[in-house]
């Protein structure tokens, strides 16, 4: 009897830690769009549910908060191992509020934008427009499409903060790849 | 037998005792691992910028793996207490100490531990509670609002300047124009200044040493402002290097009086806003971080409770094992089995302890062994003693001499049946006893002067006579002195042998010849006499026809010699004897026919006749048939021949090797006076009767190496002995 209740109260946290992530709302990357012209891709698309409360109150309290991106553009054959990948670019993306000047400073690739207050903030941290110069020509009629994924970068953290939130399911923010259309225009 | 150490209850196996091992290998490694991982662990999260995403995974795994080696850790130590618990209820030897000494170890490093974790924790949360939300707190925000405070001041000195110089500024003025008129201004103002005039564009004109940076800065943040902002025709901006005022013309371009802030200042108030900023970040996280720490404690303490719990067990077993050994081994030698082996080594007390007790079960084995030895030697000999004694016994008490044993003491040390008789004592009682207050009154001088002569060192021998009730008993007695190996007087042996029997012989032998004699002188005139008076009575009967006188007298003469011839003829039966003829037969089955022989002829008696496990003998079977049949006729003539009991047995004296008939009736009984002479020749109380019956039954003992005798038969009558050798002297 005994032998089973170590794997049996096992199974039960896990079981019941699976479930308390699953009430949380995943982020995940929407309405990706945008088009191919020449030599030039440009992608726009949001992050919805990457900043939960808790992360609110971190920059609030002055916690940097940093997103990687992958962008990837792709031309889409019938064969999708046939697919030709066009353009690919990591982009980094961080907000952090500034008690001194009591702004937050949006830090978009080493350009930095002061926003007056918190919602500013997480528009300008979920809202993307970019620019990916591509390996190929684009060539007309043909399929083009992105693929994104986002995750939040915890080297940007600071020490106690990065130990500690290594256990917090709700600084887990990672998307999976999502896939949008390009126009070729 | 040997016995292994033990399990918490019997004994362990090879298999069991490499399972043992493996165990403590497992604890061993699980707690090696649980120290080693956490330590991985926290040197990982210390790694800082190289760890990314895919490190957390191993990082999650490290600590999963973690939290499994713990849960195995409680779950062995959990295993074992629950074992030392079942084997206490189980009644199982040792399991008793070893749990009491289990629970005294995990109380002693418990109660420390827990005090030492309610401590701790205790410490630790009034510690950030202080940190966090007291003076620190206050310290901070107000270090931040004082260095904003100043910056702010800055800039209010500065919108002064900003408004003259927007005040002076004229409409659609050229750049250059616009700088001169700055740089006018600005003289006017303390060093450090820098005036700026920006349009939707960017800069137009300035005047002073601000960084680039600080103005583009500036209008990156003029351009955020919301429309209230906007909307107001002055406002201030600070940052951690710079303070400014901002003045708006009417033609929608700003003018902006900048200071930059000293080096030294500017670090500190970025030292202050970092401060400021780990400090609220620290603020979000205090419940986590208190959570991690009491995560910590429990889990240092959890280790401690666990290792030390492992540690008493282990211990507790060292110390139980041996002592568990000794009892089980103590309670098989209290059960007999001294073959019982203690297989434990080790060079502590224990080891020796254990050693001792196997060196003691060896030495009780073979002492053991040795007494056992001794006691079937002893037994052996005490058997062959018994046997001696009990020959020796039924030598004195079959023989017919009386043997008295007198110690140093003068007190009788032994005296046997026959010597009972003899001198007519009892001898219940009497061993040990002064043989001075044993012996009968009217012996005691003649016996008392025989010992003193024995005690003088001298080997007497004497015949004596002694009176015995009304008769008297003729004895040769010998005195012998015994002394021991050193030569130490030990005490007297007196043996007496009745002389009765021997002179009685001589009495028949001398009858025997005076028969043979007389019948021989007797018997040659007999003859002539009897032919003689019948002649007489053919020649002259007629003559004397008439006279009673011839022929009673004739007649008596006959009768009288017929008498004679009779007697003659006894005589020379009992002169003549004839030598026995020795036959191997079952002389009870010969009994037994001359017992139902006289039952026949006595039917008024009632006859008994008892004969078990008689061997078969060496006899003479027609001598016998005669002495018993003389017997039982004399028994049936003192019971009047139809009343009264016969009782005739034969019993077997082994050790002997003789047989002994004996005759009771419960008759009148023989007067003592009469005994001594009842087996002499033509010695007879009954009527008619001739005197020969006995002698001849004492003269065929005699002719069978034995002896007739008798005795009382209590309380009346008398028993008549004969007793024989089984076979005849020369054989065997």
């Amino acid at each position: 009897m005994r032998r089973f209740i170590v794997p049996f109260a096992l199974l039960a946290l896990l079981v019941a830690a699976s479930g308390n992530a699953e009430s949380n709302k995943k982020p995940q990357i929407a309405d990706i769009g945008g088009q191919v012209r020449g030599r030039e891709a440009r992608v726009n698309f949001t992050l919805q549910n990457a900043f939960n409360p808790e992360m609110v109150e971190a920059l609030k309290s002055g916690i940097e908060i940093s997103f990687k991106t992958e962008v990837r553009v792709e031309r889409v054959h019938r064969k999708f191992f046939f697919n030709t990948v066009m353009a690919e670019r990591t982009f980094s993306r961080s907000v952090r509020y500034d008690a001194i000047s009591r702004v937050y400073r949006l830090n978009k690739g080493g350009k930095e934008e002061h926003l007056p207050d918190i919602n500013a903030a997480i528009s300008g941290m979920t809202r993307y427009e970019l620019s990916l110069p591509l390996f190929i020509d684009v060539e007309r009629g043909k399929k083009y499409r992105a693929l994104v994924k986002t995750r939040l970068d915890r080297v940007g953290l600071s020490e106690p903060l990065r130990s500690f939130l290594l256990f917090s399911s709700y600084w887990d923010v990672e998307t999976g790849w999502a896939k949008g259309d390009l126009v070729a225009p | 037998m040997s016995i292994p150490a033990p399990k918490a209850r019997g004994m362990l196996t090879d298999s069991e005792r490499a399972k043992r091992r493996r165990e403590r290998l497992a604890i061993g490694i699980v707690a090696i691992l649980v120290v080693g991982l956490t330590l991985l662990e926290a040197n990982l999260t210390a790694l800082g910028g190289s760890v990314v995403f895919g490190g957390n995974i191993i990082i999650f795994a490290l600590i999963n793996l973690n939290i499994v080696l713990i849960v195995l850790l409680i779950f062995l130590v959990t295993r074992n207490v629950f074992k030392v618990i079942l084997d206490r209820k189980r009644n199982i030897l040792g399991a008793k100490i070893r749990s009491r000494l289990v629970l005294i170890f995990i109380g002693f490093s418990l109660a420390p531990t827990i005090l030492l974790f309610v401590a701790a924790a205790n410490i630790t949360t009034t510690s950030i509670k202080s940190w966090i939300g007291g003076r620190v707190g206050v310290a901070l925000t107000g270090a931040l609002e004082m260095a904003r405070g100043r910056l702010e001041w800055e800039a209010g000195q500065l919108s002064g300047v900003a408004e003259e110089a927007a005040a002076s500024m004229p409409r659609k003025v050229s750049g250059a124009k616009a700088g001169k008129i700055l740089a006018r201004i600005r003289k006017g103002h303390p060093e450090g200044t820098t005036l700026i005039l920006a349009d939707r564009k960017g800069v137009v004109a300035s005047s002073g040493s601000a960084p680039a940076g600080v103005a583009e800065e500036i209008l990156s943040r003029l351009k955020g402002m919301s429309f209230s902002e906007r909307s107001e025709k002055s406002t201030t901006l600070v940052g951690d290097v710079f303070a400014s005022a901002v003045q708006k013309l009417p033609d929608g371009r700003v003018v902006i009086a900048v200071k930059t802030l000293p080096k030294a200042d500017s670090q500190k108030i970025r030292e202050i806003a970092k401060a400021y900023d780990e400090y609220q970040q620290v603020r979000l996280l205090d419940d986590p971080i208190r959570a991690s720490y009491i995560a910590v404690l429990i889990l240092i303490t959890l280790l401690i409770v666990f290792a030390a719990s492992w540690m008493g067990i282990h211990l507790a077993k060292q110390i139980t094992v041996p002592v568990q050994m000794l009892a089980e081994g103590t309670e098989k030698v209290a059960g007999g089995d001294l073959d019982v082996r203690l297989d434990y080594r080790s060079d502590d007390e224990f080891g020796h302890l254990v050693s001792s007790f196997n060196r003691m079960t060896g030495d009780l084995k073979e002492m053991k062994r040795h007494l056992e030895e001794a006691n079937l030697s002893l037994s052996s000999t005490f058997e062959e003693l018994r046997r001696r004694t009990q020959f020796i016994e039924t030598i004195l008490t079959n023989i017919s001499t009386g043997v008295v044993v007198i110690d140093r003491h003068n007190r009788v040390a032994m005296i046997n049946k026959v010597a009972e008789r003899m001198l007519g004592i009892d001898a219940e009682g009497v061993i040990g006893k002064p043989y001075k207050d044993v012996i009968r009154e009217e012996h005691f001088e003649a016996i008392r002067a025989l010992t003193r002569e024995g005690e003088a060192g001298r080997q007497v021998e004497r015949q004596i006579d002694l009176p015995l009730g009304a008769r008297k008993v003729s004895l040769r007695v010998s005195v012998t002195v015994l002394h021991d190996v050193a030569g130490e007087y030990m005490g007297l042996v007196v043996a007496f042998d009745d002389l009765s029997q021997a002179m009685r012989l001589q009495k028949v032998l001398a009858w025997r010849e005076v028969a043979r004699r007389i019948a021989h002188e007797i018997r040659n005139p007999l003859t002539p006499i009897q032919l003689s008076t019948e002649r007489m009575e053919k020649k002259y009967g007629a003559v004397h026809e008439g006279d009673p006188a011839f022929a009673e007298c004739t007649q008596t003469i006959l009768s009288e010699v017929a008498t004679l011839k009779h007697l003659v003829e006894e005589f020379t039966r009992f002169a003549r004897m004839p030598a026995p003829v020795f036959k191997e037969g079952n002389l009870t089955e010969e009994l037994r026919s001359v017992v139902d022989a006289s039952r026949a002829a006595h039917p008024g008696i009632a006859w008994e006749f008892d004969a078990k496990d008689i061997p078969s003998a060496w006899f003479d079977p027609f001598q016998i048939r005669r002495a018993v049949s003389n017997l039982l006729e004399n028994a049936a003539a003192a019971l009047g021949g139809n009343k009264g009991t016969v009782k005739v047995a034969c019993v077997h004296e082994p050790v002997l090797g003789r047989v002994r008939i004996t005759v009771a009736d419960d008759g009148p009984g023989i007067p003592a006076v009469d005994r001594d002479r009842l087996f002499e020749p033509y010695f007879s109380r009954k009527e008619g009767g001739t005197g020969l019956g006995l002698a001849i039954v004492s003269a065929i003992a005699s002719d069978h190496g034995g002896t007739a005798r008798v005795r009382d038969n209590l309380p009346t009558g008398a028993i008549f002995e004969m007793e024989f050798p089984i076979e005849p002297r020369g054989r065997g």
